[in-house]
């Protein structure tokens, strides 16, 4: 592989680079330096190309425009669903809504300002009366003791880690029902760590204490647990990731990116610091040698699969979402798109798919959640970064009308290939055979640079097809399994017995671990 | 207006350095007429916006179109809108006409509102859509080949919902309009099943069918009063948003032209074919609640799915005014009104009519099936079917002869055993779509439809300079060929909208009833067009990316007020244009196709004959030479291209990021964000006396106090809410406030400093190594926060407010603390160049600080030569104690 020829990771010093530049500057990535050496401009940069499936989409899985009062700004970053039904949004402008009536067929919701003044929330959960917010500065219970609707008491729970640098973001999890909570704090830039903690996962427990519990971050969005209650956590595009990807994360683990190696000594419950990986490498090399690095669960694919995916829910409603129970769904800030993704865990290493979902919102994606009635509500803002979606801010729902697609359901991992399920039946004389499954695989290097290409990328020979007898899931066997590689499959040819083509042709399964036969 | 931007700038003369005097070249050129251009500008609300130098230069040229409400139907003239009034009235001679009986002598009841708007079908056609829209086929066969509802792909009027019309209806009107219908309610489709019964007979039968009605209602009508609060809202709504394209408006609008206008202009004006007619509403009050109607408004969908009366995107309050204008009638709505009882064999009859007369076969109800279906329709029978005057026992729909006519005329001719194809092509069914939801009453589409003349003024807009632009809503021709398909059908059917300057609402139709639409107009409208080039996000190649480098700036250029000043009128990425704020061109890339958007560009005009988007590139040639130079294909391309980058794409210049400035109304307000004043854990108070204070979270410390304004805060672009104080403040350190030990020689332990050569932080256990936690804040009287911290074991509460003495304005701050034993804690109370004033009383820059009376040490700062520091010690006893200091600003 010869990185000095693409432009996304130049080689020698990177700041000297154009092309540096660009890359540096899309989501959460610029640097206050960055923006200051640029005179407050942020470079422009496109938003990559679409799906173009919009069109289709929209006949199973319609938007509806949430309506906001006129002199709101919500530009949501977290969600929750509050025991009564209502959802609280709250915002990047430190506000807290209650909001009820989503879920009407022609909603026009009420807002009820419940808190104010915060600093940009990320993360948000409720138990027992308590908000527990996590503001870029700290996690906050946040009260209201007067029972008068509106927020009156804002206790530090933990402010555990350094806050000083522009970039430095926190995104909460959602309380797990031991009342822990985990947060995701991005490095000082994309390349340093110059407060405490910055790159870490923090475990706050339900008294405040609180610990470093996993290292290795870059630019973290989203934190939270998947259909099996393992925690996982999204990471974006950047030095030592080559796309943004899910990652699993468990105590001590390590995320790939080093810079955060300077606070263990911070950290005595972590034990000693990682070996220092090197760049150039693979993971699926490093993670040898480098005992606490995690392979990355589900690469995304840049670009094709999202460029800053930012938060993440289950879909836990019980088939009123459609076909796509217990998956997790996903947002991306730049191309304002959903998506879906799988998860199982192969010789104990978490892997898995990614799937493409909907494209065409409104604003850029911060983050995701399931309403009452089985919704699924998204939220953001479009201001600072390249976004697709072209308001400044928007509440959207996305709801399921009942109509099947024809789609990839889920994909898992065989000793010799794939199994693929699929929301419709096949038709069984193109699903049966093996030239109508296209498969080629490639990785990434791992590396210091910014971003990466996809490399040694191949075709496997798809030698057999074994279609079930209800025709909803086909089991393929490659020539060859490689761990390391992300698989790319183009189910184009593929009919369901309607006739219909799937709704999104492509998905990406991430192998790390090939299971035992 | 919009020639406001004009003549205010002083160098008319420098013209070709300015955009818009590409316009006025291609208007000397003769590319719009100043007439149409002026004309175009619709109404204008009085004087305010015109410059006397300006009226001036236009007196001659165009003519000022004046407005005044006048209420119909004898009640008062009520100038709703001081305008001037002199001048002609032109309408009110219309009006007059309009609600007076020989019109309806002449034509019958409306039926079809799009049929009476300047629709573009054959008399054949015309027929088609009346079967279509009275629902021939519900009761009667198709004929060999004929297609469900003739109207080709136009889906039929469906007859409303009774599934809950007992709760909806006022039984006493249901009883009525069962009776005879069109009496009723003049315009309604609902045929007279009737019509060949007896007057005891007709009562009898629409008594039992009205119980029954009811009885399938869960909820019992309720009439309820209407406050007359709502009214005016309601009327201002109801004549607003667009209900008057198809209803009659209850105001008239009065067109009033100076006497110096433009005789041309005045007969434009003049040469109406004849008055718009719509839907009468005067059936309302006795059909509904004010209620009931409000739910309808709200959802309309839900009872009459079919769309033709569309949802016109109202919020619950919206439709509540609208319902109460409505049915409002002083208090005569609510007299008499008394719940139906259902009586059972009444019910009983009721159903067993509702299935003899056949209701099932347009309105579904459970357990009910529709009778067999009937022949086709045969120009033979015509004469004596339900369409005649002598429909036997069928029903009677209320058709005046030339309705009968075209129904006649869209029928296959006697012995003809192949059907008539009405709609052989694509145009047709746009057509006929177009005309059956009556699209065309606001949109123009080729040659037809368009806002009537006396509609003209109930289109507003709340950017008038704009022109019609700003008011009417866009033309239809090349639809398929502007639009991007999936932008189309998130207007049509998710709401969308660009244009809320517009006050007319674009409706809202159902998506199950327009679907074949857009199919339609992608079929029929194509424009060849150029490529225009938007180089990709993936492997550039070199070429690419110097193509690259060249656009972006030059189309930053073209857009901002040195160049085309485009966002003179179009807002840009959410931020407002400076003058006049239409359609914010961020949008352009999702909406627009680029074939149109080059062919739009090069000629505005031709897409919008009368529209106020200057001609930057008239017959090709570009204004602006010294941009990408001069080349017209290039710079199209470069805005075609800036416009994609999205958000990121920088502001040209003129566009002003909208500052974002919090103030403090009568409760004291606490805004946590990242500060200079008060580190990245910073927190400011604002007062309501406007007195204001910063508070460093992360060391405890009372940062900055400032009077007047209270912040600003960046949420501009990546802005992550940080703020500054909104006036000049005495800022403070912001180290930390308590330690437990002093050695007196020994330096105050300083927060650590990061720059930009050692970013890293070097101490970042600081302070809480000193023993210092932060705890949160709670809020108190008037929303006033008291901020909690511990030092070690000392919880410690911290609370500042306003005092005013002898208009003195001062900040009194009691700190009160918590210990579990006594301790000593030294405090800095101020630091820099300090002098000891009265008593307890220590001056620092611009302020001054009254200590309590304990051990004080004012030093020598030890790390910064030539400052001072003021330490307090002190005791803290077991249990609560507190001390008070007081901040002056001098």
């Amino acid at each position: 592989m010869n990185c000095n020829k693409n432009r996304m990771y130049p080689s020698g010093n990177p700041w000297n680079s154009r092309a540096f530049w660009a890359n540096v500057c899309s989501l959460w990535v610029a640097s206050f330096w960055v923006v200051a050496a640029l005179g407050g401009r942020i470079k422009a940069e496109e938003v990559g190309q679409r799906w173009g499936t919009e069109l289709r989409e929209r006949e199973y899985y319609p938007i509806v425009n949430i309506p906001i009062p006129k002199e709101l700004v919500i530009e949501a970053g977290a969600f929750e669903v509050l025991p009564d039904k209502r959802v609280a949004v709250a915002t990047r402008h430190g506000e807290i809504y209650l909001i009820s009536g989503l879920d009407e067929p022609k909603p026009n919701p009420s807002y009820h300002l419940f808190a104010t003044g915060l600093d940009e929330i990320f993360g948000l959960s409720y138990r027992d009366g308590v908000f527990y917010v996590t503001q870029s500065c700290e996690v906050t219970r946040v009260i209201d003791s007067d029972q008068d609707g509106t927020a009156d008491r804002f206790e530090t729970l933990s402010d555990g880690w350094g806050y000083a640098n522009y970039h430095e973001y926190a995104f909460g999890s959602k309380m797990d029902a031991a009342g822990n909570l985990f947060v995701t704090l991005g490095l000082s830039n994309s390349y340093d760590s110059f407060a405490l903690f910055r790159g870490f996962v923090m475990h706050v427990s339900p008294s405040g204490t609180t610990s470093a519990f996993a290292s290795g971050l870059r630019s973290p969005a989203g934190i939270g647990t998947d259909e099996h209650g393992a925690l996982f956590y999204i990471e974006s595009q950047g030095p030592w990731n080559c796309s943004c990807s899910l990652k699993a994360v468990s105590q001590g683990s390590f995320h790939g990116h080093p810079a955060s190696f300077n606070w263990y000594p911070y950290a005595p419950e972590l034990g000693p610091r990682p070996e220092q990986p090197k760049s150039g490498s693979r993971t699926i090399v490093e993670r040898e040698r480098v005992k606490q690095l995690v392979p990355y669960a589900v690469v995304f694919p840049y670009i094709r699969m999202g460029r800053s995916i930012t938060g993440f829910t289950v879909n836990r409603t019980g088939g009123k979402f459609g076909p796509f129970e217990n998956q997790l769904f996903l947002g991306d800030y730049t191309q304002s798109i959903l998506m879906r993704a799988t998860t199982e865990q192969v010789n104990g290493v978490w892997q898995g798919a990614c799937y493409p979902f909907r494209e065409g919102l409104s604003t850029g994606i911060l983050n995701v959640e399931f309403t009452p009635e089985g919704n699924l509500l998204c939220g953001g803002t479009n201001r600072g970064w390249p976004v697709r979606g072209i308001k400044p801010f928007a509440l959207e729902r996305v709801e399921w009308n009942g109509k099947m697609p024809f789609e990839i359901e889920r994909i898992t991992v065989q000793p010799d290939g794939f199994k693929i399920a699929f929301t419709k039946s096949v038709e069984p004389s193109v699903g049966s055979k093996p030239e109508n499954y296209r498969v080629t695989n490639f990785t990434h290097p791992y590396h210091a640079g910014y971003g990466g290409p996809e490399i040694q990328r191949s075709t496997p020979e798809v030698r057999t097809v074994e279609l079930a007898e209800d025709c909803m899931s086909a089991t393929i066997s490659l020539d060859t399994m490689s761990r390391g590689f992300v698989y790319e499959f183009d189910l184009g040819l593929l009919r369901s017995q309607d006739g219909e083509e799937l709704l999104h042709k492509n998905a990406y399964y991430t192998v790390n671990e090939i299971p035992n036969r | 207006m919009c020639l406001q931007i004009l003549p205010s700038k002083p160098n008319l003369n420098d013209g070709w350095m300015n955009g818009w005097m590409a316009m006025f070249a291609s208007m000397s050129r003769g590319n719009i007429e100043w007439g149409d251009f002026f004309g175009g500008l619709g109404v204008s609300f009085g004087e305010q916006s015109l410059s006397l130098q300006t009226r001036k230069n236009l007196r001659s040229r165009h003519h000022i179109v004046r407005i005044k409400y006048k209420v119909i139907g004898g009640m008062k003239v009520e100038p709703a809108m001081r305008l001037v009034s002199k001048g002609l009235l032109i309408a009110s001679a219309l009006w007059s006409l309009g609600c007076c009986g020989w019109m309806a002598e002449c034509h019958g009841d409306i039926l079809v509102p799009g049929l009476s708007s300047r629709h573009p079908l054959k008399e054949s056609q015309i027929g088609a859509l009346l079967r279509s829209e009275l629902r021939c086929a519900a009761c009667h066969l198709q004929g060999d080949g004929e297609k469900d509802g003739e109207g080709g792909r136009v889906l039929e009027k469906s007859a409303p919902d009774l599934a809950g019309v007992g709760g909806r209806i006022d039984p006493e009107y249901l009883k009525r309009f069962l009776q005879s219908p069109s009496a009723v309610h003049p315009g309604t489709t609902m045929p007279d099943m009737l019509v060949s019964r007896s007057p005891a007979d007709r009562e009898a039968i629409a008594t039992a069918l009205t119980h029954f009605l009811v009885a399938q209602s869960q909820e019992m009508f309720q009439a309820e009063p209407v406050s007359s609060e709502r009214i005016e809202e309601g009327s201002s709504l109801f004549h607003s948003v667009g209900c008057v394209a198809c209803h009659e408006p209850k105001i008239a609008l009065v067109q009033e032209v100076d006497e110096d206008d433009d005789e041309q202009v005045r007969k434009r004006d003049q040469s109406v074919a004849g008055p718009t007619r719509g839907i009468s509403l005067e059936h309302l009050p006795g059909k509904y609640s004010k209620g009931s109607l409000s739910a309808f408004l709200y959802r309309p969908l839900k009872v009459r799915a079919s769309g033709r009366m569309p949802d016109m995107k109202l919020t619950p309050a919206e439709s509540e005014a609208i319902a109460s204008y409505l049915i409002h009638q002083g208090d005569v709505a609510t007299q008499g009104r008394i719940a139906l009882t259902v009586q059972q064999e009444l019910v009983e009859s009721g159903k067993k009519y509702f299935e003899e007369l056949n209701c099932a076969a347009c309105h579904e109800l459970p357990g009910i099936a529709s009778a067999k279906k009937v022949a086709p329709i045969q120009t033979n029978t015509l004469s004596r079917g339900c369409v005649s005057n002598e429909p036997g026992k069928g029903p009677r729909f209320s058709v005046d002869q030339r309705q009968f006519a075209a129904i006649r005329a869209s029928l296959p001719a006697e012995g003809d055993v192949n059907p008539k194809m009405e709609l052989q092509n694509e145009l047709d069914q746009i057509a006929m779509t177009l005309t059956a939801f009556n699209c065309i009453a606001c949109h123009v589409r080729d040659s037809y439809g368009g806002v009537p003349e006396d509609r003209n003024l109930y289109f507003r807009g709340t950017e008038m300079n704009l022109g019609d632009d700003g008011r009417i809503p866009p033309p239809l021709t090349l639809l398929g060929a502007k639009l991007q398909p999936a932008w189309l059908k998130r207007v049509l059917f998710d709401g969308e909208s660009v244009r809320p300057y517009i006050t007319t609402r674009m409706p809202q139709y159902g998506s199950e009833n327009l679907h074949h639409f857009t199919e339609l107009v992608a079929q029929t409208d194509t424009l060849d067009g150029v490529e225009l080039r938007t180089p990709s996000p993936e492997s550039r190649s070199d070429e690419e990316k110097a193509l690259e480098r060249r656009l972006r700036p030059a189309a930053q250029e073209l857009l901002g007020d040195k160049g085309l000043n485009c966002i003179a009128c179009h807002n840009f990425n959410g931020k407002p244009s400076p003058l006049n704020k239409g359609i914010d061109l961020m949008t352009t890339r999702e909406r627009l196709q680029p074939a149109w958007f080059d062919r739009f560009l090069r000629n505005p005009g031709a897409y919008r004959p009368r529209i106020i988007m200057p001609y930057s590139w008239p017959d090709g040639v570009a204004a602006y030479k010294n941009i990408l130079d001069g080349d017209t294909e290039l710079q199209i391309e470069a805005i075609w291209y800036y416009l994609s980058l999205g958000t990121s794409a920088a502001d040209p210049s003129g566009i002003r990021r909208p500052e974002m400035k919090l103030s403090v109304a009568d409760m004291v307000r606490t805004y946590r964000g990242r500060s200079g004043i008060a580190g990245f854990r910073g927190i400011a108070v604002g007062f309501p006396e406007r007195l204001n204070y910063s508070f460093n979270a992360e060391t405890g410390t009372l940062t900055g106090i400032w009077k007047g304004d209270y912040i600003r805060v960046d949420r501009g672009g990546q802005g992550s809410g940080n703020f500054n104080p909104a006036a000049n403040p005495v800022t403070l350190a912001q180290d930390t406030s308590f330690i437990a030990d002093l050695d007196p020689t020994a330096p105050w332990p300083l927060r650590p400093v990061m720059t930009k050569e050692a970013p890293a932080n070097p101490n970042p256990l600081y302070p809480k190594n000193l023993g210092y936690q932060f705890r949160g804040y709670y809020l108190g009287e008037l929303n006033n926060p008291t901020f909690m911290y511990s030092s070690g074991e000392i919880q410690i509460e911290d609370r500042s407010e306003v005092i005013v003495e002898d208009n003195r304005i001062m900040l009194q701050r009691r700190i009160a603390f918590q210990s579990p034993s006594d301790q000593s804690r030294w405090f800095r109370a101020l630091t820099g160049d300090i002098a000891q004033g009265a008593p307890q009383v220590y001056v620092g820059k611009n302020m001054s600080l009254t200590v309590p009376v304990v051990q004080a040490l004012l030093r020598v700062d030890p790390s910064v030569a030539e400052s001072k520091e003021l330490l307090l010690k002190l005791e803290i006893p077991q249990g609560s104690s507190q001390i008070e200091l007081i901040y002056e600003l001098q």
